[in-house]
């Protein structure tokens, strides 16, 4: 096992979504893929929506020379993020923020992202507390669109974006988006779970 | 890193100027190949600007230096300033509108109003 599922705990956070199969899948994409990470040599990692904060600490914990950004737009979760990686001795600097908003283009090698998902009424998806960690809106898509709008500008030229979804967001749909914007895309892991089944997207250009 | 571009009204939005309240130091483990590979990254003369408005220049000169990737006692002070300085508390200031971004515990609070995005 390369990747540690760090120690975490979320006692004080009522309103941070709690690691669950999905993070797991995630952090099982990642240590999956590390071969092709650690080849691409990255510099600045960013996860956003980090919640509690578990992937990108072990990506921080695992892979020491690199500087570990975080962003959430649920101000605890960011603290959440930052007590999660002190708490297993790493450095990840978190940052209330919209995805990647007012960071400077094109600078991260690595993105992860685990968006909400969850088909839920529009409504949902501009709310408080913890379902804006899964409130997805029509076809669980509201938030996912928004945000494949801006990736042509985040990554580096030899950037690799890992981005969760199930299978109500229509995966090929978003595939086609992707093929439509140049990007590379393909499916690295999928897993059934009990009333979902996921899928991890690797994008890269 | 960050910038106030995506706000309206704002073309460049960087470098953002730093007031800091609370600064927190602590001790990073040094990898002189990982700062020379990010030092070609930087824009030295922001960084300079940075540290110098937080007090903290740690005698870094106004040029880059040549040949720095064989000098670590060079790379030791940016390393320090780099990744071992951080404003615990204090503001992120936008150069062109002067909205402020106020930074607690560590978190800058980036989260734009609708009005101005």
């Amino acid at each position: 096992m390369l990747l540690q599922t760090p120690v975490y705990n979320l006692k004080q956070f009522p309103n941070v979504y709690t690691p669950s199969e999905d993070s797991f899948l995630l952090l099982d994409t990642l240590e999956a893929d590390m071969n092709n990470i650690i080849q691409i040599n990255p510099d600045f990692i960013v996860e956003i929506g980090s919640g509690s904060g578990v992937i990108i600490t072990a990506l921080a914990a695992f892979l020491k020379n690199t500087r570990c950004f975080a962003t959430d737009i649920n101000p605890e979760a960011c603290i959440a993020t930052t007590t999660t990686s002190i708490l297993n001795n790493t450095c990840v600097e978190a940052c209330n923020m919209t995805f990647l908003t007012c960071f400077k283009e094109n600078v991260f090698d690595i993105i992860v992202f685990n968006p909400p998902y969850v088909v839920t009424d529009s409504e949902e998806v501009f709310g408080n507390g913890v379902a804006r960690a899964w409130a997805g809106g029509i076809d669980g898509c509201e938030v996912i669109n928004q945000f494949l709008k801006s990736l042509p500008n985040l990554m580096s030229s030899k950037g690799i974006c890992y981005l969760l979804l199930i299978k109500e967001n229509n995966p090929q749909k978003i595939i086609n988006i992707l093929y439509g914007m140049k990007f590379n895309v393909n499916i690295v892991k999928q897993r059934k779970i009990p009333c979902e089944h996921l899928y991890v997207l690797k994008i890269y250009k | 890193m960050l910038t106030s571009k995506c706000m309206k009204g704002v073309n460049i939005g960087y470098p953002l100027k730093i007031k800091a309240v609370d600064l927190k130091e602590s001790e990073v483990d040094f990898n002189p190949d990982f700062i020379s590979r990010i030092i070609p990254k930087l824009d030295w003369t922001v960084l300079i600007s940075a540290a110098n408005s937080i007090g903290k220049n740690e005698n870094l000169p106004e040029n880059l230096l040549p040949e720095y990737e064989k000098n670590t006692e060079f790379l030791k002070r940016v390393h320090h300033v780099l990744l071992e300085i951080d404003v615990v508390n204090g503001e992120l200031i936008c150069p062109e509108s002067g909205r402020k971004f106020p930074i607690n515990n560590g978190i800058p609070n980036m989260i734009l109003n609708e009005d101005e995005v």
